[in-house]
């Protein structure tokens, strides 16, 4: 029972991946979505049934291919030794560097769909909204982390807006991978190495608080 | 946002990190200091003790090419005493280090593994840093092993770096433009070759192969297969850098030993193989207290080609200027005088050459010389201001000197400093001898 069970499951993930590797295959070959459901699963060999047993439209299928990448990434990153040893800007380093390593293997799919969808800082693509959502998510864990550790400064307020901060760093990085044009995206690695330190320069304990802690006490004893 | 970017660049030219912040505030900075040098009444009164911490502390703060370049010319131009040019040398030892997970990155890059599965210990953190990478302490099978990782978009950097500082150094040193591109373009081509490791395994092998047979004399054994064009592996010596090992005051049996290492390590390279280890600043060498020397970093050698080399060494042989028309002939071919100088500026610059060859020349012409000697130093701070502050120098067009003299100039003035800050008394015989005497 249990095997069957494991069996049908493992069978799912597979009609879901090669429905988001065909759906990549389709993009990149015709530069446009398919004509119909009907005639995407026809080509796959799959019914209809299989296909909305997974998704609803096309554009949960392109959310997935991110969500892939992303859930790929993250499993890799915990399952390296060294991970939980890691300050909160390690972790996010890390994040970023597997992540574009793995975006290498896909560049002409995410050239074609960042450039295809008009993607654009301030409005975002739709693509990648599932994938927003669970970075911010994974972000909060590991900033919540790293303030129980104390690096990280609790600023009542302004915490909240952190994840939206950060969210608009990864664009920017993907932004400009797009359009690197240096040997092995060396410029890239720079760009996430310095854009990674201004930021946790910022929200780590520094200046800001002291100047802020001495600014209250002042207020208070005059 | 706004509040928080001004905090930060508050903070950070507190603490000296302004370049990571942005070169833009670097730039302004070292504007107001080199206006500053430069409104200075003297430009003798750079060499005063306060000032030139005022020029260590702005130049410390450079980074990765330009830092080197600041580096190099504050050595070359003798602006900085001594205290500061040991002190400068390992400033670039603290420049900000590259993550470590950028570090396990390059390693998967290079070697598909990460270096927890390639070594049985690694240090997290970078133990020093050169200027173009960083320094990590490995172990793998009971051996300490010393890494040497390349900063990203070095090579791609370097030519942007020298522009920027181009005319920041060349005001604050006081170099004509002219001057600084013959420089800056040698220098180039130097640091490019410094960016590719596998280069430096090559050389570093030939060098330390051909060298084994000097005494006391100490080389990193180097790994190929752990070894890419940005990851250099090697063996970790001991020992002290030069200020750390002069606090230790070592005898003066052992400081002659080490000089005369030094000394017939570069006499060595520079006469029989003919291409030589031309950083020779201190941050290079490791010395230990029995007296023998490690030399490590072969990234910047300087290969003479054989024309340049035997009219270089001529122009060195004692008395050369009793010989009026082949001193003359020889100044020529090298570039020190012009076609187009008026006979004024050939009879003046032929009397500068004479005094700067003559003074630089000295320790080849004795038996032995103590490179303790201060006032042999001070004449030669001296004369390099006179030569600097001389009109007719400052007014030429054209920068003189052949381009490969710059790196054998720093070569030699490298090592005298080095022989100096020792105090080492050194049996100068020279192989070039024997080309002095096929000439006499």
């Amino acid at each position: 029972m249990a095997t069957a069970q494991k069996k049908s499951s493992k069978k799912e993930v597979d009609i879901r991946s090669m429905i988001v590797e065909k759906y990549q295959e389709n993009l990149l070959l015709e530069g446009k979505n398919p004509a119909s459901v009907y005639a995407f699963c026809k080509d796959l060999n799959i019914t209809e049934t299989d296909f909305y047993a997974h998704f609803n439209d096309f554009g949960q299928v392109a959310a997935a291919f991110w969500m892939e990448l992303f859930h790929k990434n993250i499993k890799a990153l915990k399952g390296s030794p060294e991970w939980e040893e890691f300050r909160t800007r390690e972790k996010l380093l890390s994040f970023y560097f597997s992540f574009f390593e793995q975006l290498k293997s896909n560049r002409s799919y995410v050239l074609l769909v960042l450039d295809h969808k008009m993607f654009n800082l301030k409005k975002g693509s739709s693509d990648l909204s599932e994938l927003k959502d669970a970075f911010k998510n994974w972000l909060n864990q590991i900033l919540n982390e790293g303030r129980s550790r104390e690096e990280i400064a609790g600023r009542s307020k302004f915490n909240d807006i952190y994840d939206d901060l950060f969210w608009y760093q990864f664009l920017f990085l993907m932004d400009f991978w797009r359009k690197d044009k240096s040997l092995g995206f060396e410029s890239t690695d720079e760009a996430i190495e310095k854009s990674v330190n201004f930021s946790f320069d910022l929200i780590e304990k520094n200046a800001i608080d002291s100047a802020f802690d001495f600014g209250k006490f002042i207020f208070q004893n005059r | 946002m706004k509040e928080q970017d001004k905090i930060y660049s508050s903070r950070s030219q507190r603490t000296g990190k302004f370049i990571t912040t942005g070169a833009k505030i670097g730039r302004n900075y070292l504007k107001h200091y080199s206006k500053r040098l430069i409104s200075g009444e003297d430009n003798q009164d750079a060499l005063q003790e306060k000032n030139a911490e005022d020029v260590y502390d702005a130049l410390s703060n450079l980074k990765g090419s330009a830092l080197k370049v600041a580096q190099m010319l504050s050595m070359d131009q003798g602006l900085l005493p001594q205290a500061y040019t040991t002190k400068f040398a390992q400033a670039q030892y603290s420049a900000p280090p590259l993550s470590y997970p950028l570090v396990v990155k390059t390693f998967q890059q290079h070697f598909k593994k990460t270096p927890g599965e390639i070594f049985d210990e690694f240090s997290r953190n970078s133990v020093a840093a050169a200027s173009i990478g960083q320094v990590h302490k490995a172990k793998l099978d009971g051996k300490n092993l010393a890494i040497k990782i390349q900063y990203p978009g070095v090579a791609n950097s370097i030519h942007s770096d020298l522009k920027m500082v181009r005319p920041v150094v060349g005001a604050m040193f006081n170099i004509s433009q002219t001057e600084i591109s013959h420089y800056l373009s040698e220098v180039e081509e130097r640091l490019l070759e410094e960016t590719d490791y596998q280069l430096e395994l090559k050389r570093s092998r030939e060098i330390t192969e051909a060298c084994a047979h000097i005494e006391n004399l100490e080389f990193p054994k180097y790994y190929e297969d752990l070894s890419s064009p940005k990851v250099l592996t090697m063996d970790w010596l001991d020992g002290f850098h030069l200020d750390k090992f002069l606090a230790l005051n070592p005898s003066q049996e052992i400081r002659n030993k080490i000089g005369q290492t030094i000394w017939d390590f570069y006499d060595f390279q520079i006469h029989n193989l003919q291409q030589v280890h031309a950083d020779p600043h201190p941050g290079n060498f490791l010395f230990q207290e029995d007296g023998r020397v490690g030399v490590i970093d072969f990234g910047c050698v300087k290969e003479l080609q054989e024309d340049f080399y035997r009219k270089y060494f001529q122009i060195m042989r004692p008395a050369i200027s009793d010989d009026d028309a082949e001193f003359s002939t020889l100044l020529y071919q090298l570039e020190f005088l012009l076609k187009s100088d008026k006979s004024e500026e050939v009879n003046h610059f032929k009397e500068i050459y004479k005094e700067i060859l003559e003074l630089l020349g000295r320790p080849f012409f004795s038996e032995t010389f103590d490179f303790s000697d201060k006032s042999y130093f001070e004449k030669i701070y001296a004369m390099s201001d006179i030569f600097k502050n001389d009109k007719m120098v400052k007014n030429a067009k054209a920068g003189r000197g052949p381009k490969d003299a710059i790196y054998l100039n720093r070569t030699y003035f490298g090592l005298y400093s080095m022989l100096h800050s020792l105090g080492a008394k050194v049996v100068t015989t020279s192989a070039v001898d024997s080309l002095f005497i096929e000439n006499l």
